[in-house]
């Protein structure tokens, strides 16, 4: 074991690497590309024994990564936003297959206007797609998460494809310091894979992804991913508990952080959640019974370990730094869904969105919205959702628009 | 914790302070953040890095609101882009420029109520037929500055940086670092870790409404020529073209069609001119010209600042 | 090159490996093609397929090969053997499946796809160099949503969105010059009426490595508006009459392996069929019929 400074993309392709992967196909794209040129150069130096192909764009890549995946291989690749999307039909297509591998989403906003920041929108994009989504907030979450959605993937009740999502800029282009387990325990952990019955060989004929005439049976293929997409819900802890014996470094569906007397909480995912537990940290210091709550897994949705979490809370502030045009917050209307059929007193919930395109989330907002969940508690007066917007930002809007509105010359 | 912002120019090499410095903090045992400011720019546009060290796990992220130190790699950049090098400074916070003007000057001149120094004359710290390392340079500063970092540590800080880059890169930058090290001892431990204030000394953020606006205003298109002239990229240039009108043929077209950037307009006389608000002194023109009629010079802020025009 | 095993039609096997009971549509000429090929390359094969009409080929839980089979969709089927071939090459190289257990890799895709959504997949498969085989059955229109205007399509043809009295007014796209650019290691053009040229260039192909390219004319019973049971003699008529020359692209040059000795007019194979009824009723339109005639003239000038 080592600990060193990697950044998120860094630690993605050591995620790759220590999971001896034998495929990667890729395509660049900003704030990706590190991750591939990475694992391109480990390859070209032999430090890595495995192919990697560059194919001609994300929705090859995907294709590409799902065939290899069909033919009994273990697939990593990696993609951003705009691609993500590119490839969106055969994220679809490819997890039908069930055939296991990782892909790492770095986030970046959608375009229209296109951006090189950070949001969530191109990730949730993909939620109803079968893939699995863990979502990471450290750069050793990153590196971890990898191993962890290796395992998930190809457990025998789950076999579906994984996206492992970190933020762009946020964790792709910052170092932290991250432990680089030692690949005899990784392989303990992670075994070989056996892809059992998927893969294409000679003398064993398989047709795969075939289409199906009829609404019950395309209900029944579709509806057993929904299941196996259910069951990480329940090996989740076991695996993770094995990770632990392994590398000590416990991950729960949930991340909880001073939750145990908490009255009131932030629930947010991704990165800017460390910037919550910093809140957390100065609001407590200030008489606070406040804390977090971070949902490592966005599929399977884990509704039962959120409302398990947030039983006796009185108000929550949800933070979704991603926003669906005309509903607003998901992670909101999800957590709400998660809530209203649950049978315990749910708290109250305020919407917020946040860090759209990479927008800062400061201290003093964190604070602001602790303040206005407890006064709609306090009044049960709930506030209508927020964007997270100032004055400054408006006017610094206005003297842009001066410009592309104005004749020059 | 330290907090430490480094501000200089695409190609300064401010990614590899902020990563030798950041090294050098792990290396002693810290908890470090370390990353660069990616955006569009390009070489020679303002560019900055930060480093975040603790003894505990740090729960920042992203740019420093406030930071303690900020190195300045560049002193044009406070012509440029003075308020987003200055942001989040306090009076507790410290500048350190590479600047032949006096710190003295700089503080009357930015307002600025922390202190303030300067780096040593850079060009003594490399030998005449080097080229200066500015980026190491400046981390080596940094590391002196907190005072908790050995000389050791920053040697091995930067070769396990530059490693990459071959022996004899990394012994000029060793060299470099080293003396900036040596002649800056008075100033060990200037820097302390910061504390966080409390909840209450926070300002209230002025949130607003979003207001509606139709398609006309709040799609993103811009209904207007030629606006990127409201960008004064001269500001990018380290080097600057001059053309020697004894020289000139007038020729009036070589120098003015290679320009990308059409930043070289003829005159009714034939003449070229060149636009220094925005030439990015890529000296193209100088490669081209048949008559070596244009040379360069060092860019200094005083030539830089009158042709700094109007900054959005 | 060795010489050919196929010397008559009493070479070709009788044993067939493509099972029948699929929902293609009877008479394809697409699937004839399809069959005899399959017969050639052998069972120790995975054909990657594109969405089209070949799509319900493995409809679940029925399939016809005696080998694999994987549905991608419309773009990309070249993208899914690329990673098939790469995904098997790393499994020989790490030991993990012996050189017996290795298959060939083959597109199947419609003209719609080749011609059109798949053309940037199927450029950069031979840009990498991809050791597959690519069949392209082409029918010249969107088949399997009822025969819309491709690329692929022939000048006047009529078809779901040229229902106009003048057709399709494009020209069908060169897709076997757009391929030869990229100086595959082989590529033809063939049809399944022509069983032996079929045999013998895909026997050639086999022993090549790196992209084998084949377009198949594929008569459309359909889509085309003929009786099923015309589907040879119109993919004979097709080759008789030059506008479906049969040619090969190997080493940088292309060979016409069934130059008709003597061309008989466009106008026997268009008459065949109902999207061409047009040109001759109510009246005759001369002009279009000339036209068809002048470019196939035009091509064999060149061609020989």
């Amino acid at each position: 074991m080592t600990r060193r400074l990697l950044t998120g993309n860094a630690a993605a392709a050591w995620g790759a690497r220590l999971a001896e992967v034998d495929y990667v196909p890729a395509f660049p794209i900003t704030p990706q590309t590190e991750i591939i040129e990475t694992i391109a150069h480990w390859m070209d130096q032999g430090e890595m024994a495995g192919r990697f192909t560059t194919l001609e764009s994300e929705h090859s890549m995907i294709t590409a990564a799902g065939s290899a995946a069909a033919t009994g291989t273990r697939v990593f690749t990696a993609t951003s936003s705009q691609g993500l999307l590119y490839g969106m039909e055969m994220l679809y297509t490819v997890a039908g297959w069930r055939a296991p591998f990782v892909l790492m989403n770095v986030s970046r906003g959608l375009s229209s206007p296109i951006t090189l920041e950070p949001d969530h929108n191109d990730i949730l994009a993909a939620r109803d797609s079968g893939f699995l989504q863990i979502h990471c907030a450290t750069c050793q979450e990153v590196l971890d998460s990898v191993l962890l959605a290796f395992r998930l993937a190809e457990d025998d009740s789950v076999r579906l494809p994984v996206i492992v999502n970190q933020d762009g800029f946020y964790l792709s282009y910052t170092r932290e310091p991250v432990e680089i387990p030692d690949i005899e325990e990784v392989r303990k952990f992670l075994p070989a894979f056996d892809p059992e019955n998927t893969q294409f060989r000679a003398g064993e004929p398989r047709s795969q992804g075939v289409a199906v005439l009829g609404g019950a049976f395309y209900s029944y293929f579709r509806y057993e991913m929904h299941l196996a997409c259910l069951n990480t819900l329940s090996v989740f802890d076991s695996i993770a508990q094995d990770f632990a014996d392994h590398f000590g470094r416990k991950y729960g569906i949930l991340e909880t952080y001073q939750m145990d007397d908490a009255e009131f909480c932030f629930v947010m995912a991704g990165s800017f959640a460390t910037k919550a537990k910093n809140a957390v940290d100065l609001l407590r210091d200030a008489g606070w019974k406040i804390g977090l709550v971070r949902p490592r897994l966005i599929r399977p949705f884990p509704a039962d370990a959120l409302c398990r979490a947030l039983t006796g809370i009185h108000g929550v502030a949800v933070i979704d730094q991603n926003l669906s045009m005309g509903k607003g917050g998901i992670l909101y209307t999800e957590l709400a869904s998660a809530l209203y059929s649950s049978n315990s007193n749910s708290p109250l919930l305020v919407s917020y969105i946040g860090g759209l395109g990479g927008r800062d989330i400061t201290r003093e907002e964190f604070f602001k919205m602790a303040r206005e969940t407890r006064h709609a508690v306090e009044t049960g007066k709930v506030p209508l959702p927020r964007l997270l917007y100032t004055e400054d930002e408006l006017r610094q809007m206005r003297k842009l628009q001066t410009i592309a509105h104005a004749p020059w010359g | 914790m330290y907090r430490i912002r480094f501000h200089g120019r695409g190609g300064q090499g401010m990614k590899t302070a902020s990563r030798i410095l950041g090294t050098a903090f792990f290396l002693e045992g810290f908890e470090v953040q370390d990353a660069q400011r990616y955006g569009a720019e390009r070489r020679g546009a303002p560019i900055f890095a930060y480093v975040r060290a603790s003894r505990e796990p740090i729960k920042e992220r992203g740019i420093i609101q406030r930071p303690d130190l900020v190195i300045v790699a560049d002193d044009t950049l406070l012509l440029i882009d003075a308020p987003g090098v200055l942001k989040g400074m306090t009076p507790q916070s410290v500048l350190l420029l590479n600047s032949e003007e006096e710190p003295k000057m700089w503080k009357d001149r930015l307002n600025f109520s922390g202190a303030v120094f300067a780096l040593p004359d850079v060009q003594d710290l490399k030998e005449p037929t080097e080229q200066l390392h500015i980026g190491t340079v400046c981390a080596a500063a940094g590391a002196r500055f907190v005072g908790v970092i050995s000389q050791k540590t920053l040697k091995q800080a930067i070769q396990d940086e530059l490693d990459i880059l071959g022996n004899q890169i990394v012994e000029e930058n060793l060299e470099q670092a080293l003396r900036v090290y040596d002649l800056m001892e008075a100033y060990a431990g200037k820097i302390k870790p910061s504390s966080e204030p409390a909840v209450a000394d926070y300002p209230d953020p002025a949130w607003i409404e979003m207001p509606y606006e139709d398609a006309r205003i709040s799609a993103p298109a811009i209904h207007a020529a030629a606006t990127s002239l409201k960008n004064p990229t001269g500001l990018w240039r380290t080097l600057r073209p001059v053309i020697d009108y004894d020289r000139c043929h007038r020729c009036s077209s070589i120098c003015s069609t290679f320009c990308p950037e059409n930043a070289i307009s003829v005159n009714e006389n034939g003449y070229p001119q060149i636009d220094y608000q925005h030439c990015k002194g890529c000296l193209l023109c100088m490669e081209q010209c048949p008559h070596h009629a244009i040379e360069s010079s060092l860019e200094h802020t005083k030539t830089l600042e009158s042709d700094k025009g109007d900054e959005i | 090159m060795k010489e050919t095993t196929f010397k008559s039609l009493k070479n070709l096997s009788t044993d067939h490996l493509l099972a029948s009971g699929t929902a293609i549509c009877a008479g394809c000429g697409g699937l004839e093609a399809v069959k005899i090929m399959y017969d050639i390359l052998g069972k120790n094969t995975v054909f990657v397929n594109s969405a089209g009409c070949m799509t319900l080929l493995s409809v679940y839980p029925f399939t016809p090969f005696q080998g694999s089979w994987l549905y991608t969709a419309m773009a990309c089927a070249p993208a899914g053997a690329q990673g098939i071939r790469d995904a098997l090459d790393v499994l020989l190289n790490k030991g993990r499946i012996q050189p017996e257990e290795d298959l060939k890799v083959v597109v199947l895709s419609g003209d719609g796809s080749s011609y059109g959504m798949a053309l940037s997949a199927t450029s950069a498969a031979m840009d990498r160099n991809l050791d597959f085989f690519y069949l392209c059955y082409d029918n010249e229109g969107y088949g399997n949503t009822g025969h819309q205007s491709s690329p692929a399509t022939p000048h006047a043809a009529r078809t779901a969105t040229n229902s106009g009295p003048f057709g399709y007014p494009g020209y069908k796209k060169d897709l076997f010059a757009i391929w030869t650019a990229h100086k595959p290691a082989y590529a033809a053009t063939i049809i399944g009426s022509e069983p032996l040229d079929l045999a013998r260039k895909v026997e050639k192909a086999m022993s090549l490595k790196g992209p084998k390219m084949f377009i198949a004319l594929a008569p459309c019973p359909t889509g085309w508006h003929f009786d099923p049971r015309e589907t040879v003699e119109i993919g004979k008529l097709a080759v008789k009459t030059g506008i479906w020359p049969l040619k090969e692209y190997l080493d940088g040059k292309v060979i016409h392996t069934k130059p008709p000795r003597r061309r008989i007019p466009v106008e026997e194979y268009l008459k065949k069929q109902g999207r061409f009824a047009h040109l001759f009723s109510p009246q005759r339109d001369t002009k279009q019929l000339e036209e068809i005639q002048a470019r196939i003239d035009e091509y064999w000038a060149e061609a020989i």
